[in-house]
């Protein structure tokens, strides 16, 4: 019988003495490429990491391996013990690190399917022609990824922690092109493969493909409609660069000195909400510390930033951790939310968040967005796969991609309108090991959206 | 090593499949970070694996798996068939040809990383952190001193004949300050950001480094930082240093020229190319001073290997000369999908559980004859030098970029002057490498390394090295954030 993630975990922290988490992450996922309505690549990857933290005088050592025998895990300890004991001897006094989160109850979610932890190929095909006759029927060729993973986590620590965690996902993303380069996207993600819709998801990519020719655009301020695929990206950085509690403990977060403050329009409602209805469930973070629903921005107001126990004692006071660590014992660039929540609004779509605008942009999503002033929430990137121009209220013509240079909480700020329904937009990069991640949000409508350039 | 493993299963994957390759990869990694007086992190990790692939019509299946064993490998060799046969049926395309790899190669290093003790490593991080700190500056609000070393063993076997093994070892170190007067916040590195750098190398890597004797200065520049000007916006001149110029090169020259991009097989994540796979030979890709080169053998380079992870040996080829275009970065099968020869030796793959695509090796510009670096600015009237790079992005295509670095200082008269802060520029990649009308000498240029090239899906973490000495750049937008 196949040993549990939770007995694995179990089996290596055996015997040990001293404070000590031990993490199993157990991934099976397969991935279907397609380029040109083909397939391309096809990745099925099984594999099972153990990490081990070990804590010495407040100062942590961690160390993973995959080799799962006995004299495997043997050796992931020793080298975990030697870290800790190297950076107690080196401080030469007590470090920061509080201690191993106490235990405490984990509920249970519905995020776990298990037709979909069949990883069948045979689905991934069939799902493959569904999108290439879509686009076909077009005229248009057919690129994307359709993906399904099934993660265990379980940690058992020193402190009494036993916990135990199984999610799967289900992405498809479609991107339609022409033979002119005019392409469009769309994406969808799940707990289920069932819940995606390949044809559909497929349609939604090929409506955007514009014909005629881009036009260009000036630099400057434009009122702008984002679908929810662009504002997913404004809001992933701002949970990294203003809820980050390791930044905002250091001075370097934006939002020092402006909890309790008006910092976006009163219609922003973002939380972190691992139960809402769309996003992809976890029972707790790499802490073993519960997931619970965080608000972050309520009526525009900032509430709180998130935490692990590392970045909670470098805040001090009554901080504690909101049970958003990336990492065994906490990472170095600090805590992170996962599972962003905006709710929506009262428009009934895109189509009615652009019927006020004489003339301003529609943006699908955007591409290669990175901080250019992370305190000032200050981002740059291009827009990718559907930009529009609108004029009179209506979408009307393609425009060539642009370049914003913009602030997150800027346009938060600046947000006079959001459509109802919310939509899980995946990240969908899979780096490294595998953990879905999406941002469940609804389109807007902001003013003053500043572009900086333009493709050519 | 399963070599022996691989060379078995291949001979099982014979007649299953049109082609099928095997790649063992035995990986450990060890970071260490101090902060404030503390070891902010130490992680090592093992990763031990087979992947294999194989090519049933015109589709491609790949198996990861945990289980290094005949047997593991095995599963992994039906369950790549099983997800290859499901896909839908694709034209079979050629692979360009390749002699069977045989034999062993071994990066250089001097002083094995992993042979060194975690005292003597902790020892000069913790004197260079302490360095950063040592002016007491509350202002310095993060001060960090970091160092991460790897070793990758890989063993890899094709039914095309193929048995080889390689082992690279690489280490590299950085360190950074962060600086806040409670509004505005400023961060400076040394040698460069994005975590230090990084070479195929040993522990002398870090000790050449000699972080401690600089951190004061880059503690102050980051104190400097707060108060210094903005950035004023305009068209000037640019000089770029060596590491924001292999930044450049990375995002605007070596994505631009992978051949998967111009061949459409990267549009659903990485994107395309602004480059045609037909315009090698033609194509006026920047002015010419701008000589590019593809070189996997040259010594300390991430890129560097004896053979890639298809098996095609490391070479090194121009990419452009005197700013025309010469050719592409190509994998065997896209170089047989483009009418070329033989592949570019491109194909690499982060780790066992990843298939190669198609990657960087060491893409550099070469040394020109613009002498030294104070030669340089002593040539330049008026403009901006602008050192160490802050932000960064490009568009899908690799044509409209935005850079940012975390200093700028004024050039007047051909010295150099006040110190700026929110350096920004921007531009188009032809028209920007078509302004570019001096690159320093040999005794400028140096290899830069880089850790986080993201490509591929499910994603792909690769490590790059980039030569450059500074170059000037004319008419450039500045100030554009």
């Amino acid at each position: 019988m196949t040993e549990s993630a939770l007995e694995l975990a179990e089996r290596a922290l055996g015997d040990i003495s001293g404070e000590t988490q031990v993490t199993v992450m157990r991934e099976r996922s397969l991935v279907s490429r397609f380029s040109r309505s083909r397939p391309t690549q096809a990745t099925r990857v099984e594999d099972t990491t153990v990490a081990m933290l070990r804590v010495q005088d407040g100062h942590t050592g961690s160390a993973e391996t995959n080799d799962l025998s006995d004299e495997g895990l043997h050796d992931v300890a020793a080298r975990a013990d030697a870290g800790a004991r190297a950076a107690a001897r080196a401080a030469g006094a007590r470090g920061e690190y509080p201690g191993l989160p106490e235990p405490e109850p984990v509920r249970a979610h519905d995020g776990y399917d298990a037709a979909t932890a069949a990883l069948d190929p045979g689905e991934a095909g069939a799902a493959l022609r569904a999108a290439f006759e879509a686009c076909a029927a077009r005229g248009l060729e057919a690129f994307g990824i359709w993906t399904v993973g099934a993660v265990e986590t379980a940690i058992a620590s020193s402190a009494g922690v036993r916990a135990s965690d199984a999610v799967t996902d289900a992405l498809m993303k479609v991107i339609a092109r022409s033979e002119r380069g005019r392409t469009g996207w769309a994406a969808d993600a799940a707990v289920a493969s069932s819940a995606l819709d390949p044809a559909a998801i497929a349609a939604r990519a090929v409506a955007k493909v514009a014909e005629g020719e881009p036009v260009a655009v000036s630099p400057g301020e434009y009122p702008v409609v984002l679908e929810p695929g662009a504002v997913q990206d404004v809001l992933d950085f701002l949970g990294a660069l203003a809820f980050n509690g390791l930044a905002h403990a250091e001075g370097r977060g934006a939002l020092v000195g402006r909890l309790g403050t008006r910092v976006a329009a009163p219609a922003i409602n973002l939380s972190d909400s691992t139960r809402f209805g769309r996003t992809l469930p976890r029972a707790f973070d790499m802490e073993g510390v519960p997931k619970r629903p965080i608000p972050l921005i309520q009526d525009g107001v900032a509430h709180r930033v998130v935490h692990d126990t590392r970045s909670a004692a470098r805040a001090g006071g009554d901080a504690r951790s909101t049970g958003h660590a990336t990492a065994p014992g906490g990472s170095s660039f600090g805590p992170h939310p996962t599972n962003l929540v905006l709710i929506g609004g009262g428009a009934a779509d895109e189509r009615e968040l652009a019927a006020p605008i004489e003339r301003g942009l529609y943006v699908t999503r955007f591409w290669y967005v990175n901080p250019v002033h992370p305190k000032q929430t200050l981002l740059t990137g291009m827009t990718r796969d559907g930009t529009f121009l609108i004029e009179d209220g209506a979408v009307t013509r393609p425009v060539r991609d642009v370049r914003f240079t913009d602030s997150a909480l800027r346009i938060l700020e600046a947000t006079e309108a959001l459509s109802s329904a919310p939509h899980l937009v995946p990240s969908g990069d899979f780096y490294g090991r595998r953990f879905a991640t999406g941002v469940v949000c609804p389109a807007l409508r902001a003013s003053g959206f500043r572009i900086t350039g333009q493709t050519v | 090593m399963t070599l022996d493993v691989l060379t078995e299963l291949m001979s099982r994957a014979e007649g299953r499949c049109s082609y099928a390759e095997a790649r063992h990869v035995d990986r450990r990694d060890e970071a260490l970070a101090v902060r404030a007086g503390e070891v902010d992190e130490f992680a090592a990790s093992a990763a031990d694996g087979i992947g294999v692939r194989v090519r049933v019509g015109g589709g491609w299946g790949f198996a990861a798996t945990r289980d290094v064993s005949a047997a593991g490998a095995e599963a992994a060799l039906g369950q790549a068939l099983a997800v290859a046969e499901a896909q839908p049926a694709g034209p079979a395309t050629p692979l360009a040809p390749v002699q069977p790899a045989r034999g062993h190669w071994a990066s250089p290093y001097e002083v094995d990383p992993f042979e060194v003790s975690l005292e003597d490593k902790l020892g000069v991080l913790f004197g260079a952190e302490a360095a950063l700190r040592e002016g007491g500056d509350e202002r310095v609000v993060r001060s960090v001193a970091a160092l991460r070393a790897w070793r990758e063993r890989k063993a890899f076997a094709s039914t095309d004949g193929a048995a080889c093994t390689q082992e690279l070892v690489a280490i590299g170190a950085g360190l950074g300050a962060w600086a806040s007067d409670g509004t505005e916040l400023q961060v400076r590195s040394y040698p460069l950001s994005h975590g230090g750098l990084f070479a195929a190398a040993g522990w002398e890597q870090v000790l050449a480094l000699d972080l401690a004797a600089h951190a004061p200065r880059v503690a102050w520049e980051a104190i400097e930082l707060l108060t210094a000007p903005t950035c004023p916006e305009g068209t000037t001149t640019i000089v770029l240093d060596g590491e924001q110029l292999a930044l450049q090169i990375h995002e605007s020259i070596g994505h631009a020229l992978e051949l998967d991009r111009m061949l459409l097989f990267e549009a659903s994540y990485a994107g395309t190319s602004w480059v045609r796979a037909e315009d090698a030979g033609s194509l006026r890709y920047g002015s010419e001073h701008l000589n590019v080169t593809a070189d996997a053998t040259v010594p300390g380079g991430l890129g560097s290997f004896g053979w890639d992870d298809e098996g095609v040996p490391a070479a090194r080829y121009p990419l452009i000369e005197g700013g025309v275009l010469r050719s592409t970065l190509s994998n065997r099968e896209s170089a047989a999908l483009a009418g070329l020869e033989r592949s570019g030796g491109c194909a690499r793959a982060d780790g066992f559980a990843r298939q190669p695509i198609v990657r960087m090796t060491n893409v550099s510009i070469e040394p020109g004859e613009a002498g030294s670096f104070e030669d340089l600015i002593a040539d330049t009237d008026a403009g901006l030098y602008l050192e160490t790079n802050r932000s960064w992005s490009i568009d899908d295509r690799r044509l409209h970029f935005q850079f940012a670095t975390e200093v700028a200082r004024e050039i007047r008269g051909g010295r150099l002057g006040r110190l700026y802060r929110n350096a920004s520029y921007a531009g188009v990649t032809p028209t920007f490498w078509g302004s570019l009308d001096a690159v320093c000498g040999p005794g400028e240029w140096r290899l830069w390394g880089l850790t986080n090239c993201g490509k591929g899906e499910p994603g792909q973490v690769m490590a790059v090295s980039h030569g450059a000495a500074p170059g000037r750049f004319r008419d450039v937008s500045v100030g554009v954030a």
